[in-house]
């Protein structure tokens, strides 16, 4: 090893000597690849020297190597988006390179093909490589036509048709009715066993009662799970308050029990889509705004100056007021009875 | 009363080390009653959870179910005083008696804030306020 080192240093020594004597002149710079290289070489020296010392035991502490591995490392870095604007010049000429050695000794063939590879390497585009689609497809080696694709196939193995789509919702209606209805949990609760809750409520409960008190359920349970509390709003309170007020337990007179089996599935007849079978069905909008689509025939009723007189208007719109050609569109606004 | 006695169950039982506390739900029955005072609650808790300082305890957000006879709410115990005081925001600290309540006049506060437009800067200091204040007087 000690013949290695001698050698090294005689080597180094020359070198050094020749720098001074100006051989080499830095003034016009260098390139970015000689300063990459440099700068790389002087890393690894430094790890050396640094692995050196920590592998003799000596203290690292505030020695210029560390400071000066942190300071190539962090040229380093700062080279690299260089390297990357770089890169494809650098293996074109790598590239070129490499088949410049295979053509020395190379058949007629492979010159062919690096030849082919040097046009691809100039890489402009070239109009006449283009693939028409409809060229390609219609030529086929079997004489077998197959039509050109063009569009993606959509695959409508999934598709589910209207009708079994709308038994598949009424199944879920239905089960979620049955849910609700208090017949069918008395019999769940008789069928399963369950211990008879007695609940303190005065007379009879009506549905609309219980489906609160559901809704309440859920949201204290929701609420203990966050460990916080919802405020109620003004509609909640009103809610509220018209819950609380005591009708002295009549409430749940008025229902029967065929109110909750009507809206359970009893005949197989129709395979048409669901409606709301509730009452009020967007809740507290108290004044919906109507759509009026008219078809041309109740247009023209309406419009025609009518020379048959008096239009046939229903009870309920006459005593409504909704009608407009009474008393030369007079609106009985007033007048909104509920019966 | 002695007739119906007080039920009072925990749910959701957690200690929340990080808030050096122990949290949970409470369900309170309360048979015939309209509802359960914060007093008893915390002295009832106190017995359950061996605490010894029932200031470190706090129930809040009490709500009665329907019909009545049960309520439920939120509970914590600290596992001491000067935690409490720590985590414990001030209305709550309040209404145990661990802070004292500032009484802010809000008219004098926005009168305050009224003259206060009318400077900039430095001048906005109290002294020349107060005596702008008796001025206007």
């Amino acid at each position: 090893m000690k013949a290695g080192l001698d050698a090294v240093t005689s080597k180094v020594e020359v070198l050094t000597e020749k720098v001074k004597a100006d051989h080499f002149p830095t003034a016009d710079g260098i390139s970015y690849l000689e300063a990459k290289h440099l700068l790389l070489l002087n890393y690894c020296q430094s790890l050396v020297y640094y692995l050196l010392r920590k592998a003799k035991g000596l203290s690292i502490k505030g020695h210029p190597v560390v400071r000066s591995l942190v300071e190539i490392r962090l040229f380093l870095e700062k080279i690299r988006p260089i390297d990357k604007k770089l890169q494809y010049q650098i293996q074109k000429f790598t590239r070129v390179d490499t088949t410049a050695a295979e053509k020395i000794g190379s058949s007629d063939k492979e010159v062919d093909a690096t030849q082919n590879m040097d046009d691809l390497l100039k890489l402009r585009p070239n109009p006449d490589m283009l693939e028409s689609k409809t060229s390609a497809a219609s030529e086929d080696a079997t004489g077998v036509y197959r039509p050109p694709k063009f569009a993606p196939a959509s695959m409508a193995e999934d598709k589910i048709s209207r009708e079994e789509r709308n038994a598949l919702r009424k199944e879920k209606q239905a089960l979620r009715q049955a849910r609700q209805s208090t017949y069918v949990r008395e019999l769940m609760n008789d069928l399963e066993g369950r211990p008879e809750e007695v609940k303190e409520f005065v007379g009879t409960e009506s549905r609309e009662l219980t489906e609160y008190k559901e809704k309440l359920e859920d949201r204290a349970r929701r609420e203990e799970d966050l460990f916080t509390r919802a405020p109620l709003t003004k509609l909640e309170k009103k809610k509220m308050k018209h819950m609380k007020k005591s009708r002295n337990g009549l409430q749940g007179l008025t229902e029967s029990f065929f109110d909750e089996i009507k809206t359970l599935p009893v005949e197989d007849d129709v395979g048409g889509q669901i409606t709301g079978f509730e009452n009020n069905v967007d809740g507290d909008r108290k004044f919906k705004r109507r759509k009026v689509v008219q078809d041309e025939t109740h247009h023209k009723n309406q419009t025609a100056k009518n020379e048959k007189g008096a239009q046939a208007y229903t009870f309920w719109q006459i005593w409504q007021g909704k009608s407009q050609n009474i008393d030369g569109n007079r609106h009985y606004k007033g007048i909104k009875s509920s019966y | 009363m002695a007739d119906k006695a007080i039920t009072i169950r925990t749910r959701k039982f957690m200690t929340n080390r990080l808030l050096s506390r122990k949290q949970f739900v409470i369900d309170v029955l309360h048979p015939g009653k309209a509802n359960v005072s914060k007093a008893t609650l915390k002295e009832k808790l106190a017995t359950m959870y061996d605490v010894k300082d029932s200031n470190a305890i706090f129930v809040f957000k009490f709500r009665t179910h329907f019909g009545g006879g049960k309520s439920t709410g939120f509970g914590l115990i600290y596992d001491s005083v000067e935690n409490a005081k720590k985590y414990e925001p001030k209305y709550r600290l309040i209404r145990n008696g661990l802070d004292k309540k500032v009484e802010k006049s809000r008219k004098q506060m926005k009168e305050r804030k009224n003259r206060a437009k009318k400077l900039r800067g430095v001048k906005k200091s109290k002294a020349g306020e107060a005596a702008k204040g008796g001025k206007k007087k």
